[in-house]
């Protein structure tokens, strides 16, 4: 089975939560799961997601929790794609995409990392905190989408 | 009394930014027609002033996140003219290497994003991406060349900062060079096929009597130098832009409109620069010119989309001629800081800009002005819309609605980089028709 773990992010502040927890997660994962990071998920999402049967996204995410609260984000709960501009396309409008060009695999769980500021260079203490519980919270998840029939075709349960 | 109707776009879509048009008509005449840009004006020409001329290359970038590298190479250069600084021949390859890799990633997006979904009748890119996986999977696939060619200059793929007075902060590896070139060969033919496709889809004819402006090289095709000419004779050194080019400001946006004094409105971009340098086209960029042929007899911006599929082939050569011809390692020139004025005019992927600064003995901005393409387009996409309209008036609101719309996005506006710049009203006065 080919699994893969999806850090998005860029390189200001909190914002750089999933590429954390790629990078934490890279020594910590069996031969057959796959780490990336991934900084233009608008375009290149769907590229992460190609030729696995289940995959782990992990991103910032703001939905007013404490900074570094992690959660598990139901695909079915994201917001709708923007109107296509080329200028602003997240995880959303990747994941629409890859789904459009048949590249998202049907085990897809989403973790999200409440951020709390996004300039500088650096994660915030309570979101590295945040980025270093994700990583089991995803080892958790890896675990149950391995263990998920492949016909289910929906999202695992966390 | 003539019927009155009105045309609205309160949010033009798959447009860079945000702007809308607005059209009023009375019987079968236009009485107001404005493309409004509603984007926040940004300012940077006033915050710029005082700031070190080093940090302007990437401060300028931030203006726009499809065409970062065309605000480098216009600062940067506008700069060293300032400053009296000459980049070695390494350091001029590798920026055309640079720009080539923007143009690919902005053609392509375009194509097959925003402008693909008007000639196969749907709704958004997505729709494309689901009914047309090939050519959108091949775009994707190319896009992410040119997104190399700016992670390896760029030092990372967005909001790249490699560029620095004189050159580049570091010289690119050459094996990664070698890497690229290698992929770039493979995937030429799959630039060729992108615009095969293109050429079966249902692109309109709308043939405008505008005046073509772009750069021109006496032997290369036009990125970094050239002079600037047009189809009716104009024949300017950059330096002489500001003094043949006026902006005017329209109440209706905060982006300027721009125009050639005493003659009006014209046309930059990729349809100007092909249909102005035909004989500047690598040879499979030439050879793809010439499969269509026909759609550059006239100037056409329909066509433009043809010429944006030549220039991502024409990209590829020029990426492949910067790597192979690449001397070895660049230097970058040292430089004190002195009074002085600098003017420098690039293409854009979306055509000429031009940036004229002028620095203090500390080394500071006191004068900067940024003319994008989009603004000196505005005028002449008005004036399509004005010579469009009278053609549709007979069909259905919602079409007229489209077709305007489309006509917009021929031009790729790029609207938050205009704002110094759609959603479509077209005003008929008829509550039955202003739907």
């Amino acid at each position: 089975m080919r699994l893969r773990v999806i850090g998005v992010g860029t390189d200001w502040g909190d914002d750089r939560a999933g590429l954390r927890v790629a990078e934490l997660l890279e020594r910590r994962l069996p031969a057959d799961v796959g780490v990336v990071a991934c900084r233009n998920p608008g375009l290149e999402l769907a590229d992460a997601l190609r030729g696995v049967d289940a995959a782990v996204v992990v991103d910032a995410v703001r939905s007013g929790s404490p900074a570094g609260h992690v959660r598990r984000v139901e695909p079915e709960a994201l917001a709708e794609p923007r109107a296509f501009s080329t200028h602003g396309l997240g995880v959303v409008e990747g994941l629409a995409l890859a789904r459009a060009l048949g590249c998202a695999p049907a085990r897809l769980a989403i973790v999200g990392i409440e951020a709390d500021h996004l300039g500088g260079e650096t994660l915030s203490p309570a979101v590295e905190r945040g980025a270093r519980a994700a990583c089991e919270h995803v080892l958790e998840l890896l675990a149950d989408l391995r263990a998920m029939q492949p016909d289910t075709g929906g999202a695992a349960r966390a | 009394m003539a019927e009155r109707r009105t045309i609205e776009v309160g949010a033009l879509a798959r447009v860079e930014g945000e702007g809308a048009l607005h059209v009023a008509l009375e019987g079968t005449a236009i009485t107001d027609l404005r493309l409004e840009i509603y984007e926040p004006p940004r300012f940077f020409e006033s915050f710029l002033r005082g700031r070190a001329l080093e940090e302007v290359p990437d401060l300028t970038a931030r203006i726009c996140g499809i065409c970062p590298v065309a605000y480098q190479m216009s600062s940067v250069q506008a700069i060293e003219r300032a400053l009296g600084v000459t980049p070695d021949p390494p350091t001029r390859a590798l920026r055309r290497l640079y720009y080539a890799g923007e143009w690919m990633e902005s053609h392509l997006l375009h194509m097959v994003f925003l402008a693909a979904p008007d000639f196969l009748g749907l709704d958004d890119g997505m729709a494309v991406a689901r009914l047309h996986r090939e050519p959108v999977e091949r775009a994707l696939r190319l896009r992410k060349l040119g997104n190399r060619i700016l992670a390896t200059l760029g030092a990372r793929p967005v909001n790249p900062v490699g560029v620095c007075i004189g050159g580049f902060h570091r010289s690119p590896d050459p094996a990664t060079l070698h890497a690229l070139a290698e992929d770039l060969r493979t995937e030429r033919g799959e630039a060729e096929a992108l615009l095969d496709w293109f050429t079966t889809l249902d692109v309109p004819r709308r043939p405008q009597d505008v005046e073509l402006v772009a750069l021109r090289h006496p032997d290369e095709y036009p990125m970094n130098e050239g002079r600037i000419v047009s189809s009716r004779g104009l024949d300017i050194e950059v330096d002489a832009f500001e003094d043949t080019f006026e902006e005017t400001q329209v109440p209706h946006s905060t982006a300027l409109h721009s125009r050639i004094r005493g003659r009006g409105a014209y046309l930059v971009g990729p349809l100007a620069r092909v249909s102005l340098n035909r004989d500047r086209l690598s040879p499979a960029a030439s050879a793809a010119l010439a499969s269509v042929a026909d759609r550059f007899d006239q100037p056409d911006p329909a066509a433009s989309v043809f010429a944006r599929g030549i220039e991502v082939i024409q990209a590829i050569d020029e990426a492949l001629a910067a790597i192979d011809g690449w001397a070895g390692a660049a230097t970058v020139p040292t430089w004190a800081p002195r009074a002085g004025e600098g003017m420098a005019v690039t293409e854009a992927p979306r055509g000429l800009l031009a940036i004229a600064i002028r620095g203090d003995a500390r080394g500071e901005v006191e004068r900067i002005r940024i003319v994008p393409p989009t603004s000196q387009n505005q005028a002449q996409i008005e004036a399509d819309l004005r010579a469009l309209l009278p053609q549709i008036l007979d069909r259905p609101h919602e079409e007229m609605q489209r077709r305007c719309e489309s006509a917009i996005r021929d031009y790729d506006p790029c609207i938050s980089c205009a704002v110094h710049f759609l959603d479509l009203r077209v005003d008929r006065g008829d509550p039955c028709d202003s739907a």
